[in-house]
């Protein structure tokens, strides 16, 4: 009998002993931010903490970003939940018209043209039951990073890049090249590229410059999947990474990712003089964007092709994709209360040190005003 | 009579082949070449055996050995941080150092208990229908069912929930829509080894209970299951073992939150596959790579520790002979 009563209890140990154990303790965030860098404090968000959950995602290449606007903001509201799930784009607006997130991060605006049957913004809205508002939020600048031995200074165009990337100039010091380079002793090497074989909104943003700036060499489809030649490598970590390994290579990536790897990034002649890639003059090609939205909705289209001296021209904006009347009043709030911060001017100034540039000020005003419309 | 046979018998035993009485009475060197060959033949093919036998298992070994290396080399410092095991990963960034992984820990244990619980019986119950009851269509359809369901690969799985949860009931996701989906992986992993362990209980021991009078039910409570204890506690951790790390339907369907989060059924939930994952993006950064490795390790630690806590309680729990 008793060996039968052990055995009862061993059985009902295994299982339920495990979903016990997770009840042992019950503090919240009690946990201080540790190694608090970059963008801290955000005394902005302070006055209107909201406590409770707050669900975004979409965007990896604003994760960073995101990622500095959520400590700041968690560190000032110890009450505070806010999780983002960086599964990309497409995956985010997915997951806002199927209200599984309160807010979603996208590399594009939602398209008004059909796509696949389906118009994202009219889905969005039907989700939403009012309008849905882009918000650019963040840009990250996309550096063409190379890694050539003896190369620390190199200037590409559109033009140039475009054959580089669709595999039509193979060898670092094609003539093509060294006209731009004048001065620059470039070796033999073979130019070898590596694209993101997965969705990216890098990717395309990158493919829409070439085909803005260069439209006679680039002769593809803009898209998040990658129609050049080259091999393919995971996410914005496997590129940097395969590159920094691979002597003639070239990538385009994400600023913050050249910067961690140590990756020398490629000026661009757009016409007026060679560009390097630093916030300001990223900032400078988003400050001449046009707004395609109507009142709040920010969508921006960018001037890829733009030929103002000292412009960076090859940009990316994430956008927040948000309701601006929620149905839940009390998720508007959350929604209004933490893009306020991430839109506040502390917490942008901080996203330099990523490898983000900030908002141009017009850009940052109009966005704040969106944001404290959301309702 | 008797020495006829005293005559034959010398003969007889003179087989060819015998090296003890050579043919002739004169020993041959070719004979005993001869005869040695089968034997040596034996000894080579024996040495052959053994040494692909000690390769197999060699080779066998290498990836194990090298997985528990690797993790154990890069994880096992997080381990030893003063926060690992108390703090979760609330306003720890990617470049930010340590953090903890309590969160994940307690997530990834409610998770898996949460779906042993709903997944166990239902899996024993099968398996004791399918052995001890079941005859005719029905047995066979469900047999068939279980074989099929032991092919689904996870990513179905978790693509099944979501279609049924999300897009046709219009819920949210949770940690209890990802316990749905892991059910459905666990449950024919617990049928199938139960179902083996009850074929192997003897048949004298129903026959027995049986002439004793016991009705059957109490005899399958009772005897069989109590023969087959320790088999199906393995069994059923195996099942355990098989979902812990299982990651595609936490992908779809529990999406990961760096906060602790004791609700299983709503919101974002915390799991250490997920958090594995989570650092994995930001693998060129050794914060977040030393972070994944740390999450690792701590998973393959929990399936261990489980493993024996099943040991422990098949090795007391078994009956006595």
């Amino acid at each position: 009998m008793s060996v039968s009563r052990i055995s009862a209890l061993g059985a009902i140990a295994l299982s339920g002993a495990l979903a016990l154990s997770a009840c042992a303790s019950e503090n919240n965030g009690a946990q201080p931010g540790t190694g608090s860098t970059g963008a801290g404090g955000a005394s902005s968000a302070a006055g209107d903490c909201f406590s409770g959950d707050l669900k975004a995602e979409g965007s990896s290449a604003q994760k960073n970003a995101i990622d500095e606007a959520i400590k700041a903001y968690q560190t000032a509201c110890a009450d505070a939940n806010i999780d983002y799930q960086p599964t990309g784009s497409g995956a985010g607006i997915k997951q806002f018209i199927a209200k599984q997130v309160d807010f979603a991060g996208s590399d594009s605006a939602l398209k008004t043209v059909p796509k696949d049957g389906k118009i994202e913004a009219q889905d969005a809205k039907a989700a939403c039951g009012s309008d849905a508002w882009n918000l650019p939020m963040v840009t990250g600048p996309i550096a063409i990073a190379y890694n050539v031995k003896g190369v620390d200074k190199l200037v590409l165009n559109a033009e140039v890049a475009a054959k580089i990337f669709d595999g039509k100039i193979t060898a670092w010091n094609d003539p093509a090249i060294a006209a731009l380079n004048k001065g620059v002793t470039l070796p033999s090497t073979p130019i070898k590229v590596f694209f993101r074989s997965d969705e990216s909104g890098t990717t395309e943003n990158f493919t829409k410059y070439l085909k803005a700036a260069a439209p006679d060499a680039w002769s593809y489809e803009t898209g998040k999947k990658w129609t050049g030649k080259g091999e393919g490598k995971e996410k914005s970590a496997g590129v940097a990474t395969a590159t920094k390994n691979q002597d003639g290579g070239i990538t385009y990536v994400e600023l913050s990712y050249a910067q961690q790897n140590q990756l020398p990034m490629a000026q661009i002649d757009t016409g007026s003089g060679p560009v390097a890639l630093t916030a300001e003059s990223a900032g400078k090609t988003i400050a001449t964007a046009k707004q395609t939205g109507t009142g709040n909705d920010l969508a921006l289209k960018i001037d890829y092709a733009t030929k103002e001296a000292g412009a960076y021209p090859i940009v990316l904006v994430t956008y927040e994709v948000v309701c601006s009347k929620y149905a839940d009043a009390a998720t508007g709030k959350k929604v209004k209360s933490f893009l306020k911060t991430f839109s506040s001017d502390e917490v942008q100034k901080g996203l330099e040190a990523k490898g983000y540039a900030p908002l141009p000020t017009e850009v940052a005003t109009k966005v704040k005003t969106a944001v404290d419309a959301i309702s | 009579m008797s020495t006829a046979t005293d005559r034959r018998a010398p003969d007889d035993r003179a087989v060819p082949g015998d090296p003890s009485t050579p043919p002739g009475g004169r020993p041959g060197r070719d004979a005993l070449s001869e005869m040695s060959n089968p034997h040596r033949a034996r000894m080579i093919k024996d040495v052959v055996a053994r040494i692909v036998m000690w390769g197999a298992f060699a080779l066998a070994m290498v990836p194990l050995v090298w997985i528990l290396g690797t993790v154990v080399g890069k994880g096992f410092h997080m381990l030893t941080t003063a926060t690992w095991w108390t703090g979760n990963q609330r306003n720890i960034n990617s470049d930010d150092f340590g953090g903890g992984a309590r969160h994940a820990i307690e997530g990834t244990l409610q998770m898996v208990g949460f779906t042993a619980l709903i997944a166990v019986p239902i899996g024993i119950l099968t398996a004791v229908y399918l052995v001890e009851y079941g005859r005719g269509r029905l047995a066979k359809a469900i047999s068939f069912t279980v074989d099929i369901l032991s092919g689904v690969p996870s990513i179905v799985a978790a693509l099944f929930i979501y279609a049924v949860w999300v897009t046709t009931f219009g819920l949210g996701r949770s940690g209890f829509a990802a316990s749905l989906a892991l059910v459905l992986l666990m449950i024919p992993v617990i049928v199938r080894s139960t179902e083996e362990m009850l074929k192997l209980v003897p048949n004298e021991l129903r026959e027995a209970a049986y002439a004793l009078g016991v009705p059957k039910w109490v005899t399958v409570v009772k005897v069989v299951l109590r023969t087959a204890f320790s088999g199906i506690v393995t069994g059923v951790l195996l099942g355990i073992a098989r979902v812990m790390g299982e990651t595609a339907p936490l992908l779809i369907l529990a999406p990961y939150t760096k906060n602790f989060q004791r609700d299983l059924f709503n919101g974002n939930f915390p799991t250490l596959p997920m958090m594995i994952n989570q650092d994995r993006g930001d693998f060129a950064l050794a914060t977040a790579a030393e972070r994944m490795w740390g999450a690792a390790l701590t998973l393959i630690i929990l399936v261990l520790l489980l493993n024996l806590i099943g040991r422990v309680i098949a090795h007391y729990g078994s009956v006595k002979k």
